[in-house]
């Protein structure tokens, strides 16, 4: 098990997460849609478990684990959404 | 196949005609902005239809296609016949695909290999262009790409791509982690995730459907990142970001142009604010003075100029909406005049233009048709029934009653099958639009250079006429192509255009269509064509000086014959003429064909306009009744008996300088008859069956009918000397005769 909640209440992501965590993280968030999330021990995440996250938007407790997200998740998450889908 | 999927496949058909149709058009009158225009929207909704299709190999390579042509649209690439010849090759493949997808329900096991070829191929030519954009025009990005291209904070290591990544929303089912091939990426320069379900509850997402667009920007080189998306072509877009599109570092754009941006801004906002009416119209010279300095610093001149003109006008609207415009231009990076209109205004337009249609199943229209044929029996079942009041004496009344409804009938009838054979006729140009392409590929082939001329593309004749008449062009237009037409090098020596022309024309004359094949060749020299009928013993030496040259070309419709010293893959094989000849036999037409040396040919189609109902004859001959399509007959002459002659064993007569052979119908129909008399005049029907003329021998002409001619069916559908059945009005069946067949 790799999404767990920690003693504070606070969900925390470990290590590799697979696409099938992401049910798991999501079900953590619609019982504590406060709880803080703590991703700094987490691996590479799924793409699954990233849209969750995304959806959620909850606050963190700390820097995320695993070094590519954490480059790109802060920068493309400001970036503001772009609504014009140009095909 | 579900009715979807027949759409799909009709909708599709119609496009890939209409593009290659275009695409010629585009090729041969250059860069024609409504004809690219109409390519890109055809690509465009292919790629559609192929994506609702689930089709990801045929949305990838019209991705690509649709991708080139907007590379030309905007001045970026050149339409060449290399161009022109890769988007028909694409638009075949499209077609072959459509093909095997209406007989399968897939596309071919190979489609997905083909189609990242020629998309690869494709998406070459827009890239390596693309890098060395032509003549002033600035490749455009889309919205997307270009607001991503502005957060890049660093000088480029090498090109740049902009990669747009829409995974299907089951693509985790699939097994596919679209950000793990992100993270592949060797040099990423900037992304953007973008979940697509903000507007709905957490409780509501489906944690295992994908939701997400991707957008990044990343250095390295085309085969590189396509190496990495090969998995999931239909999902991913990858466009080269062109250098200027960049902010660079030592001319300080970037800066640069945020700086413009915000001086125009600036501008904007002071706009907005409220002015007293004295100090109003120095603030708005002011502004327009600013703004326009900060343009031309940016080296945007055009801009600037503009600003300055709205300026002049004192109007704080029109500044700020000029400013507006300004920064616009500014995010596109666009040149102001370059503007295009709206496309979905322009498309808008032409469906306005275009007549509605309704596409109905060809068998609903032939049931209709059988229906109308069905009426027009009765309603003559009626006259008949009409007259037979009249001879048993009915009252004056009755007798004047019955005529009046028939009369009545006869009209409706009559208006109402017109209109539902209306329904068949279809415009000429169905069967003319094959032939540009494939004029330009057999002439490229062939090494000449041919100029195609279609005229008459409006002209309607029943669907059945149209179809059966591509076979013969295309005999013709291949003949004429290969053994007409000389090459540069001869034409030039002739003193002639070394481009030929060849016209294909097709004109309406009473109830016939006449379509004719025109070439401005080396024409038919009747002195080779006695030659070879010589040698194919058709002709003896003797007889041969003695027929005439008009008689000789005829024989070039002779089956085994071919002019062509040595047999093409194009033509020459000899059966061209022929089979000509027999298709357009076949549907009750003539063939003649008239040439001039050094000048060129015309081969002549003379087809009835439709072949559902046909004109007979209804005859008389030892006590039975037959019926004579009227097409067959020439005249009918009624010879008294010092005209007719005995010559050798048989009877004849002249008409016209010309010897006609008298037949019987009887004993051709091998009916017992007592020999005609010697001192009545005699009735015959003069016909040119098959290229033969001769008289047949009846005894009485009862009438002249249109008729919906069955063929005969059954144990009889293969008795041969009959050309159908019809019913009469009477109820009794009449037997057409086919006198090309029965005559000797």
């Amino acid at each position: 098990m790799t999404v767990n909640r920690d003693r504070a209440g606070h969900i925390t992501l470990e290590g590799k997460c697979g696409a099938e965590e992401a049910e798991t993280l999501l079900q953590m968030f619609l019982e504590t849609p406060e709880a803080p999330l703590n991703w700094s021990g987490c691996g590479e995440l799924h793409t699954a478990v990233v849209q969750v996250i995304l959806a959620a938007n909850p606050r963190f407790s700390g820097p995320c684990g695993d070094i590519w997200l954490r480059t790109w998740f802060a920068a493309a998450h400001t970036v503001p959404p772009n609504k014009a889908v140009v095909d | 196949m579900n009715s979807l999927h027949e759409q799909f496949v009709v909708e599709a058909r119609e496009l890939v005609l209409q593009t290659g149709d275009d695409l010629l058009a585009l090729e041969r009158d250059g860069n024609d902005a409504g004809s690219i225009e109409r390519i890109m929207r055809s690509f465009h909704t292919l790629k559609g239809s192929a994506g609702v299709m689930q089709l990801p190999a045929m949305s990838l390579m019209l991705h690509a296609a649709e991708d080139m042509m907007i590379a030309i649209q905007r001045g970026e690439l050149v339409a060449t016949p290399a161009i022109i010849t890769e988007s028909l090759n694409c638009i075949d493949k499209v077609s072959q695909w459509i093909d095997a997808f209406e007989a399968t329900g897939a596309l071919p096991p190979d489609a997905g290999e083909d189609a990242r070829v020629i998309a690869e191929r494709l998406g070459g030519r827009v890239s390596e262009n693309a890098t060395v954009p032509k003549g002033g025009a600035k490749a455009e990005l889309p919205v997307w790409a270009s607001r991503l291209v502005k957060s890049v904070n660093r000088g480029a290591s090498g090109p740049l791509f902009a990669i747009l990544y829409e995974p299907h929303a089951g693509c985790f089912y699939d097994g596919d982690d679209p950000l793990s091939l992100l993270r592949k990426l060797p040099d990423l320069v900037a992304l953007n995730m973008e979940f697509l379900g903000k507007g709905q509850q957490l409780a509501e997402l489906d944690p295992f459907s994908c939701q997400l667009r991707l957008e990044a920007i990343a250095a390295g080189s085309w085969e590189e990142l396509s190496a990495i998306f090969k998995n999931v072509p239909d999902q991913v877009h990858i466009i080269n970001v062109p250098p200027e599109s960049l902010p660079v570092e030592n001319a300080g754009p970037a800066d640069g142009l945020a700086l413009v941006r915000a001086v125009l801004d600036e501008q904007r906002q002071m706009l907005g604010v409220a002015h007293s009416p004295e100090s109003r119209d120095g603030c708005i010279a002011a502004a327009a003075r600013v703004a326009a300095n900060a343009l031309r610093h940016g080296a945007r001149n055009d801009l600037a100029d503009r600003i300055t003109r709205a300026g002049d006008v004192r109007d704080a609207k029109l500044l700020a909406t000029a400013l507006r415009d300004a920064l616009e231009q500014l995010d596109r990076g666009a040149d102001a005049d370059n503007v295009q209109p709206a496309a979905g205004i322009k498309a808008g337009e032409t469906e306005g233009v275009a007549g509605r249609t309704l596409r109905v199943d060809e068998s609903r229209i032939e049931s209709l048709v059988n229906l109308a044929g069905e009426l027009v029996v009765l309603k003559n079942s009626f006259g008949h029934l009409a007259k037979r009041i009249e001879l048993e004496k009915g009252s004056q009344e009755l007798i004047q009653a019955a005529r009046h409804e028939y009369d009545r009938i006869e009209r409706l009838a009559d208006g109402m099958q017109a209109a539902i054979l209306q329904l068949r006729m279809v415009p000429f140009a169905q069967v003319l639009r094959a032939f540009p392409r494939l004029v330009r590929d057999l002439s490229q082939q062939l090494g000449k250079s041919v100029r195609l001329v279609t005229q008459g593309e409006t002209t309607e004749c029943d669907k059945s006429v149209v179809d059966r008449l591509f076979e013969p062009l295309l005999h013709l237009v291949r003949n004429a192509l290969d053994h007409g037409i000389e090459g540069p090098d001869d034409r030039a020596a002739a003193g002639k255009d070394t481009t030929a022309t060849l016209t294909l024309q097709a004109f309406r004359a009473g109830d016939r269509i006449i379509v004719e094949v025109t070439d401005d060749g080396r024409g038919i020299d009747p002195a080779i064509i006695r030659r070879r009928a010589i040698e194919k013993g058709l002709l003896t030496e003797e007889t041969s000086a003695s027929v005439p040259d008009e008689n000789v070309l005829e024989l070039v419709f002779a089956a085994g014959f071919s002019t062509a010293r040595q047999t093409s893959d194009i033509s020459g094989r000899g059966v061209g003429m022929d089979v000509v000849r027999t298709a357009v036999e076949q549907i009750g037409g003539r063939v003649t064909l008239d040439s001039r040396v050094g000048q060129g040919a015309t081969v002549r189609l003379d087809v009835p306009m439709n072949i559902a109902m046909s004109r007979i004859m209804v005859v008389e001959c030892a006590g039975q009744t037959f019926g004579i399509p009227m097409d067959h007959v020439a005249e009918t002459v009624r010879l008294t008996p010092d005209r007719i002659r005995e010559v050798k064993n048989n009877e004849g007569f002249v008409l016209r300088d010309r010897i006609v052979p008298i037949c019987s119908l009887a004993e051709l129909m091998h009916l017992p008859h007592s020999p005609a008399s010697t001192s009545e005049a005699r009735l015959v029907m003069v016909t040119e069956a098959g290229g033969k003329v001769a008289a047949v021998e009846i005894d009485a002409i009862r009438d002249r009918m249109d008729v919906v001619l069955k063929p005969m069916q059954g144990l009889l559908a293969k008795a041969p000397g009959y050309a159908g059945t019809t019913l009469l009005g009477d109820g009794a069946v009449l037997l057409v005769v086919d006198l090309k067949e029965i005559l000797p």
